[in-house]
């Protein structure tokens, strides 16, 4: 079995032959090999994918249990949310849950979404759990009012998987926050999100890694009926961070909002990559990614809007993205994309990469405020619209970002 | 059917294409008119042909490089290129989609049986000067002398009418190229490549090849093997060329391939505007064009290329038409040069290509105006890249691609700023259009910024246009929408209106096009 696994992957990497060392650790289950066989079809992703040119796995991950730094603090951990924390021990999660929220915890992968189409989807799902107690979390959401669900990820020097499938039933609302928080050589999740009826969920994701560290989080939504999904991410990057959202409007009347922020410095490399599909007539896309970056760091923007022939009729999409370098030495890939087939259809894309205005700069250091303030002010001013949407957690988000601010 | 490239949304058989409301009319009609049961251009002329022995081998590179009696040094150059090629794969990344092409299926030449160059215009076999009126091109000096087609009855309106020396290609060879001698005058060399390489060997050796070079890429691979003729123009220091050079390339006879390759060198503070004009007979088999053009400008140099590309682009159902993969690219090399690339691309069954600028002067500048529509089942995936290598290098791009009938329309473009190019400076503006609703419009921008103090910009809206000018026209009293026609279009009018007379007349036909209802 694995000798035909490492057939499929060419010339595969150290960190290739671990990951099918500890496929092979599994207990033998169909839908494992269906997932792996995905992941080992393609192996890590590298940049002559042109979905991975700017982001590159195989080059960035020689070997996966690699002692790491000590994983970030989690500025959105609280009391009040239910939190549940992944390990590369497995998973942790509250004994006591609010009606509304059913949790049911499968210890064979799941055949249910499409984690399959994206190979470190694939790879998260087929390994999901610990290394001997494999795992989906599914959590089925029935209520509003509920608490904020937030997951927390840290590797603790090895690498970790995860798979989380929510599914949030007509009329039920729900805020949920991830952290990933490093530790590991590598770290990789995918969430599936399907939302029904009118739900609405709203989802923070905060990222923060090291050096020696790299991490992908891949997140699959389905919006059916008119729910509406709002997402806000803020990334500070790792030797190589991805996360990556796929969304699908299958229902007529779906609103997304997907926004995004990175902050990245020396030696980071930060990636928000988006793939919109508005396969259903009136839906409505909402996209503002703002960057800025230090010398020594890699910021990397790549949105895509689909909009098919007939059932994309009416779409009304909005996609921007802002990157700021800030010294010398900064680098800024971006690819606003759009592929339409719909002829009556609103689909926008704006793209700008610069330095800080200096006129803005000039009048604040005529008011007497000393350039790195100013700089700073500027810079946060810039980056807040991005983390306007987080609701209640956006004040801790312009909180991080302006500490790391301060302190570049 | 085993295909290249990918595009997910193919055609169903429904042939009723419903228009929305809000486009408007003349757009339509606009577009209608440059559907294939329209293409003027679609005849054969009947000649007698030389032709190279069907397929590719060394042997057709030899038997090429012997027709055109090429020294050693070009024949190994070709056959280098060759070997190369036998180890590259198609390129399918672009939004293209086509039966796989068999390259032993084409003839790699073909010339008048009478032979290539003529002594003088009046050796020119009648067909071939009957084919070039009828596209509206005079190969007779005195002709042109007077205008186009009696567009200039007087001798006051034929002095006003700017002068356009032509390099006349029929498919491997070059006929004809008038004012010669003119040109020769202000030291300017218009010629065919073939000749230039006899004439001018130390001007080929030195610039041939330097700016895509031999390994580029698929198609600039296989041109490099076995390009038949092109035109090769040098303006030296400091002259201004006197009159519009052009070539005209027709592609006649059946399963050929053009091949051809032109080189235009600008030597310091020289200026050139050089346009490009080609069509080819409606015939049932795809005929394959894949051409290189290399430009260079030196120090306080400019070449202005300006293309009308027409070729056949096969019937409604998407029967025959010309492979169009061409790579363009210029060199600004010297401080200060500029390079600007126009085009309208209304012709081919499938369209690949990216003039390109490669901004290596300090403060040079590279411009991309084009302008494509795509109608029936044409598909074009075209673009430009502009790579900022020198310090305040400066590009700009403005592409609107307009998609009729069944076709596909991508845009795909890449700015590249380089850690050593300080301050460079891009904007980059493209709309499309769809008209009806069973076709395709895609973008697909490139940005890769290493310059802190770089500015970049793209829009692809209607809507974002410069605030200051849509505040201006609209304090005059004009609505939102109007006023942003009038900006885009009047932009575009003006870039069209340089191109001289004779070629413009599919693009005057667009300036009807309005952006109304477009997409993004």
């Amino acid at each position: 079995m694995t000798t035909a696994l490492r057939d499929l992957i060419s010339n595969p990497n150290t960190a290739e032959l671990e990951l099918i060392a500890r496929y092979g650790m599994q207990p033998e289950d169909p839908r494992r090999e269906r997932l792996f066989e995905a992941f080992a079809q393609i192996g890590l992703p590298t940049r002559r994918m042109e979905a991975w040119k700017w982001t590159d796995f195989k080059a960035a991950l020689s070997a996966l249990d690699r002692p790491a730094s000590q994983s970030a603090s989690d500025p959105l951990a609280s009391e009040e949310a239910l939190c549940f924390r992944f390990s590369p021990d497995g998973f942790e999660y509250p004994k006591d849950l609010p009606e509304g929220i059913n949790l049911f915890v499968k210890p064979e992968p799941q055949a249910l979404g499409s984690a399959e189409d994206v190979p470190l989807g694939a790879l998260a799902a087929a390994l999901a759990g610990s290394k001997t107690r494999p795992g989906t979390l599914m959590i089925e959401v029935t209520a509003a009012d509920l608490p904020r669900l937030h997951f927390a990820f840290s590797g603790e020097g090895e690498a970790s998987f995860a798979r989380v499938t929510i599914v949030v039933r007509p009329g039920a609302e729900l805020t949920v926050s991830e952290s990933y928080l490093g530790g590991a050589g590598f770290l990789s999740s995918v969430f599936e999100y399907s939302l029904q009826g009118d739900a609405k969920v709203s989802r923070t994701v905060y990222q923060r890694g090291a050096e020696m560290e790299t991490m992908a989080a891949t997140a699959l939504v389905q919006l059916e009926g008119e729910s509406e999904y709002t997402q806000t991410s803020l990334a500070f990057g790792a030797k190589l961070a991805r996360l990556e959202t796929r969304l699908v409007h299958k229902e007529a009347g779906a609103k997304a909002t997907m926004n995004a922020a990175y902050l990245v410095g020396k030696g980071l490399h930060a990636d928000i990559t988006t793939h919109v599909r508005h396969g259903a007539r009136s839906c409505v896309t909402r996209q503002m990614t703002k960057g800025a970056v230090l010398d020594g760091g890699t910021g990397v923007f790549q949105g895509k809007f689909h909009v098919p022939r007939t059932a994309g009729q009416y779409t009304d999409a909005d996609m921007q993205h802002k990157a700021l370098l800030l010294e010398e030495g900064a680098v800024v890939f971006a690819k606003p994309e759009l592929e339409i087939y719909a002829d009556d259809v609103e689909c926008a894309h704006g793209n700008t990469c610069g330095a800080l205005d200096a006129n803005q700069l000039f009048y604040m250091r005529q008011r007497g405020i000393p350039e790195r303030t100013a700089r700073a002010l500027l810079t946060e001013a810039f980056i807040a619209e991005a983390v306007e949407t987080a609701g209640d957690l956006k004040d801790i988000l312009r909180h991080v970002a302006s500490n790391w601010l301060a302190q570049s | 059917m085993d295909c290249c490239g990918g595009i997910d949304e193919h055609e169903d058989d429904c042939t009723d294409v419903k228009v929305k409301d809000s486009i408007d009319a003349g757009t339509v009609e606009a577009a209608k008119r440059l559907q294939s049961e329209n293409y003027s251009a679609g005849f054969s002329t009947d000649i007698e042909m030389d032709m190279a022995p069907k397929g590719l081998s060394e042997d057709t590179i030899r038997f090429i490089s012997a027709k055109k009696n090429e020294p050693e040094w070009l024949l190994e150059w070709r056959l280098a290129a060759y070997k190369r090629w036998l180890t590259m794969e198609e390129p399918t990344w672009a939004m293209v989609r086509y039966p796989k092409i068999n390259y032993q299926d084409y003839y790699y030449y073909a010339a008048p049986k009478t032979g290539a160059k003529y002594e003088s215009i009046d050796d020119v076999p009648k067909e071939i000067l009957e084919t070039y009126e009828k596209l509206g091109i005079p190969l007779r000096e005195a002709e042109v002398l007077l205008g186009v087609e009696g567009a200039a009855e007087t001798a006051a309106t034929a002095r006003e009418t700017p002068r356009v020396a032509v390099d006349a290609v029929f498919d491997s060879v070059s006929v004809a190229t008038t004012f010669r001698k003119e040109l020769e005058k202000a030291g300017v060399i218009f010629m065919s490549i073939s000749e230039a390489v006899h004439e001018y060997p130390d001007l080929m050796k030195k610039y041939l090849g330097t700016v895509v070079p031999q390994s580029d890429n698929f198609f600039a691979t296989l041109n490099s093997a076995v390009f038949s003729d092109g035109t090769f123009v040098y303006v030296p220091k400091g002259v201004r060329c006197p009159m519009e050079l052009s070539t005209y390339f027709r592609m006649n006879a059946e399963n050929t391939g053009q091949f051809e390759r032109t080189l235009i060198v600008c030597d310091e503070g020289a200026y050139v505007s050089y346009l490009e004009g080609c069509t080819a007979p409606m015939r049932d088999e795809n005929q394959l064009h894949a051409a290189v053009v290399e430009l260079v400008a030196l120090e306080d140099a400019e070449i202005k290329y300006s293309t009308v590309q027409n070729w056949w682009p096969g019937d409604e159902d998407g029967k025959g038409g010309i492979y169009n993969f061409v790579t363009k690219r210029g060199d600004c090399r010297g401080d200060r040069s500029k390079i600007s690339w126009t085009q309208v691309e209304t012709g081919s069954a499938v369209t690949w290509k990216y003039p390109s600028c490669i901004l290596r002067g300090d403060d040079s500048v590279g411009e991309f105006y084009s302008i494509a529509v795509t109608n029936g089942r044409q598909q074009a995936d075209t673009g430009t890249k502009m790579i900022h290598l020198g310090k305040r290098t400066r590009s700009r791009i403005i592409s609107k691609g307009i998609s009729a009938g069944k076709s596909n329309n991508t845009y795909r473009g890449l700015v590249s700023v380089n850690k050593k190019a300080d301050k460079a400076r891009n904007f980059t503006q493209c709309d499309s259009l769809l008209i009806g609703d069973r076709c395709g419009a895609h973008t697909v921008p490139y940005v890769e910024n290493r310059r802190a103090d770089a500015q970049l910009e793209h829009e692809a809206t209607t809507t974002k246009l410069s605030d200051d000018q849509l505040f201006y026209v609209r304090q005059r009293g004009i609505g939102e929408e109007e006023a942003v026609a009038l900006l885009v279009n009047g932009f575009v009018r003006e870039v069209l209106q340089e191109l001289p007379m004779e070629f413009a007349v599919e693009a005057q036909s667009l300036l009807k096009v309005s952006l109304e209802g477009s997409v993004g």
